[in-house]
């Protein structure tokens, strides 16, 4: 996929993480390194061989002490000696080296695997997961959690290899050398662990607090900011800066606690890991004295001794951070858990000409809700979390369409009037298949929609929406967003003047290269839209759907976009979702809506003759049109109250 | 909620003025400085002691076999244990503290000098970038003036302790040493450079990274409509992949980096036995002077290395401190002029004296604009959004001032005013009603501070807002969440009324909503709205056609101009924008009542 990417990684980053997820966290975690295992364990290997040259440099100063320079032998060995300090720091340094880049390898490697796959899982998740997954929480999950576990492969799971490799190399050393010697130098060894696990856990208790509170002091800043002109209305500067004030001390004392629980924690870990090299010092040197061990020994002994004593004291940092690094695993496995919808199974082959003719029969639409992640990040939450879990059993599918039926011709335009809700959005939703209808039967050129692949069908329909959602690229890239082949500028150029849009995109400074968006112009809702119409033209799809919009512009960029749309319309079947009797009025097939039913069907001429919704609603738009011409006639006449009308149709 | 992707780029080298303006910070704490530079020297010189005490315990103690003098080296290490923790507790907690404190400063310096800055910063600089600078520049500067002095007089001591007491050991190694020292500070250096260049690449690609996961989740359904999943995670894969490279190339050059130095240190401690076991031999140096070598150079890596990471940090923390200066030099455009006054209240009267303004060169907002009104007067004004509307609404507040022409309230010319004289006589209610985090009751009490709880109940009773309140189930203690969020847009329209009310301006200034709002809220923001109108100067931003009409005065605002000016019935029967206007309007209304229109919103399932 990646030509740019190194062929081997580009294979172990290509496979489906499903299978990895595991319930223990612990198991999750090495799942998750699939690929990079060996890598890993190799880090971890190295790092132990790391340990044990260095331990060999104090063997080779008590041989140094006692043999040649005690004795008084081998004085011609020295440049030999010395060359093997060399040596023993080129295996250290290799292996350091070594475990070092297989590390990271291991570690950015998995991650950038995650990266890509949360990011195509989330774009291939149905949409009832996105319903009910607020942005924010899922960005926080594949960003910040990701990152959380990146740092659990590249520095908290090998600071623990580390320290524990430290610990028993010097350990098994010193034993070898002299076992009291080597029972004595870990007698302060559980306390300086305990010390540290209680220590860290507590000051994590309270970083979160200092945290919080400067969560607090941005959220006032930001509140400040954005009601700038509420401040300076009010005059509350006085007000504001006293508010500030008080939140930013109340941070200047958390930090202070937190400082003065380091402040007391570092000296008092210090004396501990003091005492206990001073311990071994003195003991040793008794003994050296005693002439139960030689000099070198006694030299080798507090040499090591210094690399069990020391790293242990940040043992406890590891142990909270990695605890924070597995509730970070729990947060993505949970979203890879979730089921991606199928785009690309269909029996029909990819490269059938679609003409357009669309069939209900009886189709049945119920919403099924997704239960919204859980967040097992605190206790609290994990209780509500199992009152959720009820709930979330319980999500009852939400009934949205009953028998709806109709069919049309290749090319025809149905509208689709009804109110919030009726189900006009959900009938193109199934048609798109962003949902998936129970019962009943949708074809598409008398072939079951089912049967389609979602990419072709999709492929096929284009859509322009009333609000469109654009993408902060340029606007050329905007345009030929839908268009699954190499675009020509020229190309882009004819939708856009179809789109009437050309015109005004010319005016930019940088014309197609304009990045839309807040780092670049920001493009009126009706110029939105005409990009969107530009883009669907590129797409050049049989099937069209308008949620009409014209309601939220104004008259003149209301006629722009109405001639757009006649570029656009002939030729498609199109769909309009449509509020207005002026907008549907030509349509071939009208489709008047009422809570998910189809209540009335037909074209204009015959609506208007039936009793029905279609025609109160006609009569109504009438009523309107002859209230305004009244209203305009006698401007000084004091209309309906609005007010009145209002609460009265709405009660 | 706002994502800030961009991270910024680094372009600062050494400046030796913002390093002293850095510096002024820390002069009304220069005794804490000096208290934990003490300390950590206390602690720096110690730990290069204790090595020199081992030596001595090697070659004085177990050597010479002397247990006397053993135990008292035993015993001096012991105190100096206890000394150092002493020291380590000190510089803690006096350079923690004086970070704090630092950033506490430098975040109350900022916020209050964004209080005074002019709306035309804020136009100009988003809040993001704003808030980067409060937050995150403001603690690097901390941690610039306190660990960064910290660690590097740690480094610098240890350094040179070091090589004073391998001197009195032997000057010849010493020398030696000494002259490895600096290859390994190039060394370290060099790689820190190159590291913190990866290390900013890896920042900035992820926050395009987090942008495009941004894109990719709010606009999901046109990404599905399009079947655009293929192409967009190869074009994400570009990016991540840098990001994978970037990181790489930085985790090798760390990879690298320790055991070249690791590799040098070798070769000295290999020069050291084989020259010092020869001197052994001679007389020269002691077994336990061997070993003393041999910690020192072990452990020099540290410091040197550390040195190499602070300066790197430093010109990070240089580049904030530039940032937050550009924002403490900022100057407001609006000040009040030398013997502004403050009369005590305002009639009312507002006049617009040929007034053009542009927020930018060549690009008039307004021209040549006059206008003349009555205490008392109610003015609507109308027309396309860019036309100007909230512009003049701005100037009188004085938020901008004319870049030509007067402005006079009470025909006064308003420069000659206190800005508090003309703010704090002045309503406003906003389209989109902003509320701080905190109470009902806080949010209505902003407009007057002094206010008693009877005050805030009377005010919110005026502006029809007592009822909803009642409703809630803390009343006026109602928490309104972060922006007020908790509540609907049309409760927190009541609210920002009844805060206008209970301020009791002079002058009331009014955008109305545009969002639609359930009818009973509806109907009450209309009571409220005439009930605060009521005996004020008025200027309203119209979108509600029975505000417009109830109006004295019509303004149709396009293009910086009063194209069309009157009463609605005059404005009807000339036919002319207000006529496309209101009918515009009055049809949509109508629609909207008759329940016609109800899916304005955009489309969902």
């Amino acid at each position: 996929m990646n030509r740019d990417i190194d062929p081997k990684l580009a294979k172990k980053i290509s496979f489906d993480l499903k299978d990895t997820v595991a319930e223990n966290r612990l198991v999750g975690l090495w799942r998750l390194m699939k690929g990079f295992r060996w890598l890993y364990v190799g880090a971890l290997v190295a790092i132990a061989i790391g340990a044990l040259a260095r331990s060999l440099t104090y063997r080779l100063i008590q041989f140094v002490v006692d043999d040649v320079l005690g004795q008084g032998l081998f004085m011609d060995k020295l440049p030999w000696v010395g060359l093997a300090f060399v040596g023993l720091a080129a295996v250290q340094g290799g292996f350091s080296y070594l475990q070092g880049i297989w590390t990271a390898q291991t570690a950015e490697g998995t991650t950038l695997r995650l990266r890509n796959y949360l990011y195509d899982h989330l774009q291939r998740l149905p949409f009832a997961f996105h319903d009910y997954n607020k942005t924010g929480e899922l960005i926080q999950r594949v960003t910040s959690d990701v990152d959380a576990l990146r740092r659990f492969y590249a520095d908290q799971a090998i600071s623990i290899g580390r320290i524990v490799a430290l610990f028993l190399v010097n350990f098994l050393m010193l034993l070898q050398l002299n076992t009291r010697l080597a029972l004595l130098s870990i007698i302060a060894m559980p306390m300086i662990v305990v010390m540290s696990y209680l220590f860290f856990g507590r000051v994590a208790k309270a970083y979160d607090l200092y945290q919080d509170q400067e969560a607090k002091l941005s959220t006032r800043l930001q509140e400040n900011l954005t009601g700038v002109r509420v401040v300076k209305a009010f005059a509350r500067q006085p007000y504001e800066m006293e508010k500030f004030d008080g939140e930013n001390w109340e941070k200047y004392q958390l930090g202070k606690k937190l400082l003065i629980m380091h402040a007391l924690y570092w000296p008092v870990s210090d004396i501990l890991c003091s005492g206990q090299m001073i311990l071994v010092m003195a003991v040793g040197a008794m003994m050296a004295l005693r002439g139960e061990i030689t000099v070198g020994t006694y030299m080798a002994v507090t040499g090591m001794v210094v690399w069990i004593v020391w790293p242990m004291r940040n043992l406890g940092r590891l142990i909270v951070q990695v605890s924070t690094g597995l509730v970070s695993y729990r947060r993505i496995a949970d979203v890879i858990d979730r089921i991606r919808e199928d785009t690309f199974t269909g029996v029909v082959p990819e490269d059938t000409a679609v003409r357009g003719a669309v069939s209900f029969e009886n189709v049945n639409f119920a919403y099924v809700p997704e239960p919204e992640l859980r967040d097992p990040k605190t206790q609290e939450q994990k209780d509500k979390e199992a009152l959720e879990q009820v709930t979330a059993e319980d999500l009852e599918p939400i009934p949205v369409l009953h028998d709806v039926s109709f069919r049309c011709a290749p090319g025809n335009v149905i509208a689709l009037l009804g109110s919030t809700g009726s189900g006009k959005t959900s009938i193109i939703n199934l048609l798109l298949r962003f949902y998936d209808y129970q019962s009943g039967s949708i074809k598409l050129d008398g072939i079951e929609l089912r049967e389609y692949s979602k990419a072709l069908l999709r492929s096929q329909i284009g859509i322009v929406e009333q609000e469109p959602f654009l993408f902060s690229r340029s606007i050329r890239d905007n345009i030929a967003y839908g268009a699954r082949r190499p675009v020509t500028q020229e190309e882009v150029e004819a939708a856009a003047k179809a789109a009437a849009i050309h015109d005004i995109i010319c005016t930019f400074p940088e014309g197609y290269d304009t990045i839309v968006g807040e780092k670049g112009v920001t493009l009126s809702g009706g110029q939105r839209q005409r990009v969107a119409i530009a883009r669907a033209l590129l797409k050049d799809p049989r099937i069209l759907v308008l949620d009409d919009a014209t309601s939220s512009v104004d008259t003149e960029t209301e006629e722009q976009i109405q001639e757009a749309l006649e570029v656009l319309i002939p030729g498609r079947t199109t769909f309009i979702i449509a509020h207005r009797i002026q907008t549907v009025m030509n349509a071939d097939l009208i489709l008047v809506l009422d809570a998910g039913r189809i209540i009335q069907a037909g074209t204009h001429a015959t609506l208007v003759q039936q009793e029905g919704l279609y025609r109160q609603v006609y009569e109504i738009q009438s009523q309107i049109e002859e209230e305004v011409a009244a209203e305009i006639r006698s401007p000084d006449h004091v209309v309906v109250d609005d007010l009145v009308a209002t609460t009265r149709v709405g009660a | 909620m706002s994502y800030e992707f961009e991270e910024e780029e680094f372009t600062t080298q050494f400046n030796g003025r913002v390093l002293m303006r850095i510096l002024a910070f820390l002069k009304p704490y220069w005794y804490w400085v000096l208290g934990f530079v003490i300390m950590i020297a206390g602690t720096s010189v110690t730990d290069s002691y204790f090595t020199y005490l081992s030596k001595l315990i090697v070659d004085e103690g177990i050597i010479a076999q002397n247990s006397e003098r053993l135990r008292q080296l035993l015993t001096t290490y012991g105190g100096l244990a206890i000394f150092q923790a002493l020291t380590v507790f000190g510089f803690i907690y006096l350079a923690g503290v004086l970070g704090e404190r630092v950033q506490y400063d430098i975040r109350r310096k900022l916020f209050n000098h964004l209080q005074e800055l002019s709306f035309s910063y804020f136009d100009k600089t988003p809040v993001g970038w704003i808030m980067s600078r409060v937050t995150s520049d403001s603690q690097r500067i901390a941690e610039l003036v306190t660990w960064g002095l910290v660690d590097s007089t740690w480094s610098i001591l240890n350094i040179t302790t070091s090589l004073i007491f391998m001197a009195i050991i032997n000057w010849r190694l010493a020398l030696l040493v000494g002259c490895i020292v600096p290859v390994m500070g190039a060394i370290a250096f060099w790689f820190k450079q190159r590291i913190l260049v990866y290390f900013r690449r890896v920042r900035k690609l992820n926050s395009k990274i987090t942008g495009a996961y941004n894109e990719s989740i709010t606009g999901v359904r046109v990404v599905k409509a399009q079947v655009r999943e293929e192409k967009n995670l190869e074009e994400f894969s570009f990016k991540t992949t840098a990001m994978y490279k970037s990181a790489y190339r930085a985790a090798w050059l760390s990879a690298l980096f320790l055991p070249i130095i690791q590799i040098i240190g070798a070769f000295g401690v290999g020069g050291v036995v084989w020259y010092g076991g020869l001197q052994v031999q001679y007389g020269d140096i002691t077994i336990g002077g061997v070993q003393a070598f041999l910690s020192y150079l072990t452990f020099m890596m540290w410091p040197i290395q550390d040195m190499a990471r602070v300066y790197a940090e430093m010109q990070q923390s240089i580049a904030s401190s530039e940032r937050v200066f550009s924002l403490i030099d900022a100057q407001p455009d609006v000040v009040d002029q030398d013997g502004a006054i403050d009369p005590g209240y305002i009639e009312g009267e507002v006049t617009f004296e040929d007034v053009t303004f542009r927020y930018e060169e060549g690009k008039d907002v307004l021209q040549n604009f006059n206008l003349h009104v009555r205490p008392g007067e109610h003015i609507a004004l109308v027309g396309p959004t860019g036309g100007g509307k909230s512009t003049i609404v701005n100037l009188i507040c004085r938020f901008y001032e004319p870049t030509e022409g007067v402005i006079r309230i009470d025909g006064r010319d308003y420069t000659g005013l206190t800005q508090r004289a003309i703010q704090s006589r002045i309503g406003m209610v906003l389209q989109t009603p902003h509320l701080f985090s905190g109470t009902i009751r806080d949010n209505i009490r902003y407009g007057h501070l002094d206010a008693t709880d009877e005050d805030v109940e009377r005010a919110a009773q005026i502006a029809h807002a007592h009822n909803f309140i009642m409703e809630l189930e803390n009343g006026y203690d109602e928490d309104v969440g972060e922006g007020g969020n908790l509540l609907s847009v049309g409760q927190k329209q009541l609210i920002s009324i009844a805060r206008a009310v209970l301020a009791d301006p002079d002058i009331l200034i009014m955008d109305e909503a545009t969002s639609s709002v359930d009818t009973l809220t509806e109907s009450y923001i209309q009571m409220g709205m005439d009930a605060v109108m009521e005996g004020r100067t008025s200027f309203v931003i119209a979108h509600r056609l029975s505000t417009i009409k109830r109006s004295d005065r019509i303004l149709v605002i396009e293009n910086g101009k009063i194209a069309e000016r009157g009463t609605h019935s005059e404005l009807i029967r000339a036919g002319g924008h207000y006529y496309d206007l209101y009918t515009r309007q009055f049809r949509r209304d109508r629609e909207q009542v008759y329940g016609l229109y109800g899916d304005l919103s955009p489309s969902t399932a």
